[in-house]
């Protein structure tokens, strides 16, 4: 935190230049200082100044985060400038290009990184307070220049207005007062703006983005161009930890236009004047890998069936991931006990900007600038500061527009990033390094495999009695951030998410971790553990519900007593689906799940081609509550972006990894949902009373039980194995 | 040398007849709004007009345009106010934007040959081009909206 003493006597250039224009300083918990502002490249004495107000009546609100599409770079400025009482047409919004601590997220402790649906969510009353916090110290200041009590002006759309006289003054001119500046006041809950007055909140404000987004305008990494550039391909090892025993690069540089080759730390970059050339360059390569490392003997079919086997295994311990009272007892007590094994195979980010970075060196090889996008400024500085050895300030960053990420772009060490600064140290040059899509796929780092074993008890009045939930797979969080594996080893929140089935009311419940060995590179995936375990945790409720002989709705609804808000959601979604009315030809399923807080119950319709085991979906519906909503069109469009996403996964996504190589290489093999394929959604925003508690990742969980049980509904039978892929269907229906 | 007319400009390029003419227009001319998604006509992110016709500019020969007019999402309307774009914005379509110039570019040439799609007409000639981030419905929404609008 910055002392004040830096704040109080500015040099007389700092004042000069900052004459008229008031600098906010932000901490983790609202407002912690004021200054009259010098313009941004001389803020190094106030570098979390998050809101600047200058005499020409613009504001400029900082966004901490990084946008991905999930829309939060309107979102955050938003919430600040509803509490600001802003003219949202003079707000202008600033990327955060620095790995400064002081706007970084509450909830991952100050580390900046986007994800986890967590920015609403983290930033929400930092970024209020602070507003209403600003606001009282722009009407104070008008007040004393006005020699009136401050209790008798009011703030109104970038404006301090004193009714009584008619007076007004903009905040640009407020700014420009020669006046002391006050102390930051304390707000209370009374100072803040009742929901009901929100001018922005709730109301649908456009994203600042989507201009740009419509005419080609919005730059992405990819795009970059810097003069004196050059551009670098990389061939990277086709196996995990193979080194090249022997290169043969003379074709290569036969290349017109090639410069030369570079050795990295997995794999190999050809530089070349143009890209054309760096990547003809690099088919022309001829490397002698080498044939030795462990990974050689990843194989995705042994892994699942190993895994499946430890899930089963009740002998081999877990961690525990939840535990509420005695699961074990509750079962041996039960009527009867069920039994299910789920399967889910590696997935596939598939943003559609592949990986890409560009770095310029300083030409003593210790400082850079770097245009990347990821979703963490921390760890982008990060990666730059150990690539160079050298300190965050010799790194200028600017944190590129991603084209999607859905968590791709979250590891502790960013190898594209790496990539780009190794080649440029090494060539003296600025260089653009551009991964094509079949660099992407083989080289992804993927949502793990899993096999989930589950075991339940039923009463003899078809109560649930016990609940044990046990999840083989690997720790993503150590391979993708070993740093953070050392701070919660053994909980693998990335792994687990969803697991802990907590909105339903559980009394005996356990749900265990079997870490298994890494055999793949591993990272968040949209919606993270719960893609697949509230996809075996729901589609087993549904054979619960079958068993005890009840309607799947009314079956969830018993375990929903103390959560009214969840049993809002079912009900409601059965109605939207008018799920009690019979179809002819087609199932319905319904799944009940969430992230974080955030509560999601779906409903998919599913037809099939029994000839060919076809699934499609041509309906599905939602009932969402995320408790406060700040946008609700971008709400309904990030959960039904989440729907697609996750059915996509559940229908056709499917990586295979043999003798270590990944099998899959572009669209032609790894498919994702098209426009044809896309169900008519329907989805109902419930605006509860709650905070804020996210919506990026909360349409995915839901999705692939809700067509599993669509599934058995339409045929009797069940699909425990994702994807639901036609030879799977086939043989479920044999 | 190469010459061919982009957005209504002549342009002129030295690199092989073979080169992709996405890199051309991306890295050479700086028409960076065409995206590379894929390089196998699998995704459509890179689409431009041909003489008006929607082509891949992945898989396309910069030599096999040569004396052609090609129309990149920059070159769309003079002020970046087709229809198209206003119905994008009017319908929020985009998430992280990166497929959107190549579905605006494909919607374009749709209504080029069909001013008044139904819906399965659109999901079937919009289904060329991949979302990721699943806008898929709101495309639709805004292609109908534009031939209602334009």
């Amino acid at each position: 935190m910055p002392r004040d003493s830096e704040f109080a006597a500015p040099t007389r250039r700092q004042f000069l230049a900052g004459a008229g224009a008031l600098t906010f300083l932000v901490g983790g918990d609202g407002l912690i200082g004021v200054a009259r502002a010098a313009p941004p490249d001389e803020m190094a004495f106030a570098p979390n100044a998050w809101l600047r107000i200058t005499a020409d009546d613009v504001i400029t609100i900082v966004f901490p985060s990084t946008e991905m599409g999930q829309g939060s770079s309107t979102a955050l400025p938003l919430i600040l400038a509803e509490e600001l009482h802003a003219d949202w047409s003079r707000v202008r919004i600033e990327q955060l290009d620095s790995d400064d601590r002081a706007f970084g997220n509450p909830m991952f402790g100050g580390v900046l990184y986007t994800a986890g649906s967590t920015g609403v969510y983290g930033y929400f009353d930092t970024l209020r307070k602070s507003g209403a916090q600003a606001r009282q110290m722009l009407k104070q200041l008008a007040a004393t220049h006005w020699s009136v009590d401050i209790g008798s002006v009011t703030a109104v759309k970038s404006s301090v207005v004193h009714p009584v006289s008619g007076r007004r003054l903009s905040y640009g001119q407020i700014a420009a007062l020669p006046l002391d500046l006050p102390a930051v006041p304390e707000v209370g809950a009374r100072d803040l703006t009742p929901r009901h007055a929100y001018r922005f909140i709730g109301r649908d404000v456009r994203r600042r983005d989507v201009p740009a987004k419509s005419d080609g305008g919005e730059r992405y990494a990819i795009d970059v161009r810097v003069p004196g550039m050059v551009y670098a391909a990389v061939l990277r090892a086709p196996v995990e930890g193979e080194t090249p025993l022997n290169i043969d690069d003379a074709a290569t540089r036969g290349v017109p236009g090639v410069l030369r080759t570079v050795v990295l730390p997995d794999g190999l970059a050809v530089v070349a004047e143009r890209l054309e050339a760096a990547l003809a360059g690099r088919e022309r390569l001829n490397v002698a890998w080498s044939a030795a490392a462990p990974a050689r003997a990843f194989d995705s079919d042994a892994d699942l069936a190993a895994y499946a086997e430890a899930a089963a295994d009740l002998d081999r311990a877990g961690t525990t991931w939840r535990a509420e009272g005695d699961a074990d007892a509750a079962l041996a007590g039960a009527d009867r006990v069920l039994t299910a094994d789920y399967r889910s195979d590696y997935a596939y980010h598939a943003q559609m900007e592949p990986m890409a970075a560009v770095a310029s060196v300083d030409a003593d090889g210790r400082g850079a600038e770097v245009w990347a996008g990821t979703q963490t400024q921390t760890w982008t500085m990060r990666t730059a500061t150990d690539v160079l050895d050298t300190t965050p300030d010799r790194v200028r960053l600017h944190m590129m527009t991603m084209g999607g990420s859905f968590g791709r772009r979250t590891a502790l060490t960013q190898e594209y990033v790496r990539d780009a600064l190794l080649t440029s140290k090494a060539v003296g040059r600025p260089v653009k390094v551009v991964w094509t899509r079949e660099d992407d796929i083989r080289h992804g780092w993927f949502r793990p495999a899993a096999a989930q074993h589950l075991r339940a008890g039923l009463t003899a009045d078809g109560r649930l009695a016990g609940w044990h939930h046990r999840v083989a797979t690997p720790s993503v969080i150590a391979y993708f951030n070993p740093l953070r594996w050392e701070q919660v080893d053994p909980s693998d929140i990335i792994s687990m998410r969803g697991a802990e089935s907590k909105f339903y009311a559980i009394d005996d419940l356990l749900a265990e971790h079997v870490i298994t060995e890494r055999h793949a590179r591993l990272a968040p995936w949209r919606a993270i553990g719960a893609s697949y375990t509230s996809f075996a945790a729901e589609a087993f409720m549904d054979e619960l519900a079958t068993a005890a002989g009840q309607d799947p709705i009314a079956f969830r609804h018993r375990l929903l007593g103390h959560n009214p808000r969840g049993r809002r959601l079912l009900d409601k979604v059965a109605d939207m689906a008018a799920w009690s009315r019979p179809r002819d030809g087609t199932g319905l399923g319904v799944a009940f799940a969430g992230y974080g807080d955030s509560m999601a119950a779906g409903i998919a319709e599913v037809a099939l081609d029994r000839d060919s085991g076809r699934i499609s979906v041509p309906r599905f519906w939602a009932a969402v509550d995320a408790g406060l909503i700040v946008s609700p069109d971008n709400t309904d469009a990030q959960v039904e972006g989440g729907i697609v996403y996750g059915l996509s996964s559940a229908l056709t996504e499917r990586i295979t990894i043999a003798a270590g190589e990944v099998e899959q290489s572009n669209f032609y093999d790894y498919e994702i949902m098209r426009a044809n394929e896309v169900p008519e959604i329907e989805i109902h925003i419930e605006v509860s009373d709650g905070p804020p508690t996210g919506v990026g990742e909360l349409g995915t969980p839901m999705t692939a039980a809700a067509v599993a049980n669509a599934f058995h509904a339409l045929t009797g039978r069940r699909l425990r194995h994702m994807p639901f892929t036609p030879d799977r269907v086939l043989a479920a229906l044999a | 040398m190469i010459d061919f007319i982009v957005n209504g400009t002549t342009a002129s390029t030295d690199v092989a007849p073979d080169t992709a003419l996405l890199w051309v227009l991306r890295e050479h001319l700086g028409l960076t709004g065409t995206k590379y998604g894929c390089g196998a006509g699998m995704c459509g992110a890179c689409t431009v007009h041909v003489d008006g016709a929607p082509t891949y500019a992945c898989l396309t020969a910069v030599g096999d345009v040569a004396g052609r007019a090609v129309t990149t999402i920059e070159g769309l309307t003079a002020g970046g106010g087709h229809p198209l774009q206003r119905a994008w914005i009017g319908e929020q379509v985009p998430q992280c934007g990166y497929c959107q110039s190549g579905q605006i570019m494909r919607a374009a040439a749709l209504l080029a040959e069909n001013p008044a799609p139904t819906r399965d007409e659109i999901r079937d000639y919009m289904s060329a081009n991949l979302c990721r981030c699943g806008t898929y419905n709101r495309i639709v929404r805004a292609v109908q909206r534009a031939a209602r609008e334009a």
